[in-house]
């Protein structure tokens, strides 16, 4: 029984995509808008040979990795002020409520007229996004740190930059780490937002110039890379984040 | 290993074998003194009176019961001691001091051992050495000690949700133990245990006091561990909680759960349970005729 479903499993991929190439090679579809994986393998190989793809790969990831860290470090730190002190979550909660349900796409036009085409603009969109999540999850995990753990350690003598660096931290810090993976996606989305907004290099740029020459295999080799991108991101922060909940 | 528990301080009233002797020394020595002490909590409802002009005080080294009905305000009292709590109106002071806020010369056993979860065994209680700015050696070996006192050596690496309820309270234990508090305040602190488990904590807590110089201030609502335990036993009324009766204990030194066929104890507890019953009929009495 196991040993089917595993086996099967293994099949999916190899099936789907044998499938997907009878189809495309048997005239039922146009193929010049539906091409065969063979021809998407073919864009693939030569997008890496000519060199562009790591120049586009490492623009994206320059993009998602600094917005990513940028906004989480802005969401854990604020969402650590709001969730610990009353006087500053009055100040600011209603603020980011206000804000955070607007989808971060929605600002591309503002920001092209702020910033331009700049990587300024991109960031900040990549930032705005990620922050709102981090944020919220970060203030509600501050919230729930076990009240009981709090009074052990001020009986201890926690002086109270401990507290909040040790104890508040550490006791929110199973909501942050679901915040941050929230927020991985959402950096992939916003980071598509801000490439197809006008870029001069990046994974979903060269999409879109692909797809006004009507390269379809190279458009689809790199919906391709993007989702594999997207994948061992989440993966390797599954990875990370079981560390980082250590004693789980 | 057990030094470091010790203090090298002037004669442990419990180091005292006879009763009286211990009795005189510790009058002449009051450590915790709760004065009129009143606690109002304000609630959507309106204003709860939890606790109603409480007066008493502990003496150096004793150990002090308070027992009392679900809701009497024993929690706050001890919160209150703690400095958790303020007091509405009245005063508490700890070695002659009021206690605003927590102070490390008085640790806290709550009824769930709280362990901080990302910490092993020995890092849960060396966190309180830690934060009064020992070394990390030096917390260290305080940890150690104490972790082989509660016999816990096996699991001194171990993180506290692998750790059963009762080996978990007792790092607890350990760890309002480890700043060596003058005052140790205890909530219930057997509580969420099974009977089994229970007996043989009260047993390891009774042996734990015989080399430990701290005042303990315990609550329970069972007065089978209170009269156990205790040098003093206040029993105290439904809410809002006052002092119903303060009761010595002189049953001998060192005790244990045997202790509770002998006929002086059967006698305590018979005082006990008709005071607390004649207190139930009256508080029943008294709502049903108002
Ligand atoms: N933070 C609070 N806000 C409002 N009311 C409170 C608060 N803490 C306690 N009370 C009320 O004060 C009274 C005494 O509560 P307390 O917890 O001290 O009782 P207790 O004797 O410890 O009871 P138990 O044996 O169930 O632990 C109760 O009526 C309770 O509802
Ligand atoms: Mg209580």
């Amino acid at each position: 029984m196991k040993r089917i479903n595993i086996l099967v499993g293994a099949l999916s991929i190899p099936l789907f995509v044998v499938a997907w190439e009878v189809i495309a090679r048997s005239g039922i579809v146009n193929a010049v808008l539906f091409p065969p994986p063979s021809v998407v393998a073919v864009a693939l190989v030569e997008w890496v040979r000519s060199g562009q793809f790591f120049l586009d790969l490492g623009a994206s990831l320059y993009r998602v990795v600094t917005g990513f860290v940028v906004g989480a470090a802005l969401g854990i730190a604020l969402g650590v002020l709001t969730g610990q002190f009353a006087l500053v979550s009055s100040l600011l909660s209603p603020l980011f409520h206000i804000l955070r349900p607007i989808p971060p796409i929605a600002f591309v036009p503002i920001v092209i007229l702020w910033f331009g085409l700049s990587e300024t603009g991109k960031l900040f969109l990549v930032v705005w996004g990620v922050f709102f999540t981090v944020w919220l999850s970060t203030h509600i995990g501050v919230q729930k740190v076990d009240r009981g753990l709090i009074r052990a350690a001020q009986m201890l003598g926690t002086p109270r930059r401990q507290m909040l660096q040790e104890i508040v931290l550490l006791g929110a810090l199973p909501y942050i780490v679901v915040g941050l993976r929230t927020a991985i996606s959402i950096s992939f989305y916003t980071l598509v937002a801000a490439e197809l907004a006008g870029a001069f290099a990046g994974i979903v740029y060269r999409i879109e110039i692909a797809q006004q020459n009507l390269q379809t295999g190279q458009v689809m080799g790199g919906l391709a890379a993007l989702g594999l991108m997207s994948f061992v991101a989440d993966r390797l922060f599954a990875a990370v984040a079981e560390r980082t909940v250590w004693w789980r | 290993m057990k030094q470091m528990v010790h203090r090298s301080e002037p004669a442990l009233a419990l180091a005292h074998p006879q009763p009286s002797l211990e009795g005189e020394r510790a009058a002449a020595r009051t450590i915790i003194s709760v004065a009129d002490l009143s606690i109002v909590f304000d609630t959507p409802q309106g204003q709860v009176i939890a606790v109603d002009r409480v007066t008493f005080s502990v003496a150096h080294g004793e150990f002090v019961c308070i027992v009392g009905p679900s809701g009497c305000g024993k929690s706050t009292v001890l919160n209150t001691i703690a400095g958790l709590e303020t007091p509405y109106s009245g005063a508490v002071t700890v070695d002659g001091r009021p206690m605003q806020r927590p102070r490390p010369d008085v640790g806290m056993v709550f009824q769930q051992p709280h362990l901080f979860p990302w910490k092993s065994v020995r890092k849960n209680i060396a966190h309180g050495p830690r934060m009064l700015g020992k070394s990390r050696s030096e917390a260290r070996a305080i940890a150690d000690g104490l972790i082989e006192m509660i016999g816990l050596n096996r699991f001194a690496d171990a993180y506290p949700h692998t750790l059963s309820g009762g080996m978990q309270q007792r790092v607890a234990i350990a760890r309002a133990l480890a700043n060596q508090p003058r005052v140790l305040l205890m909530d219930e602190p057997f509580g969420a245990l099974d009977a089994q488990t229970r007996s043989v904590m009260q047993d390891s807590l009774l042996e734990l006091r015989e080399r430990i110089d701290a005042t303990v201030v315990f609550v329970t609502h069972d007065i089978d561990e209170a009269i156990l335990l205790a040098d003093r036993v206040l029993i105290m009324s439904a809410g809002p909680g006052r002092i119903l009766r303060d009761l010595g204990v002189d049953l001998p030194r060192p005790r244990s759960n045997a202790i509770m066929l002998d006929p002086a104890y059967l006698a305590l507890k018979k005082d006990c349970l008709d005071l607390i019953r004649s207190e139930g009929r009256r508080a029943f009495d008294q709502s049903s005729a108002g």
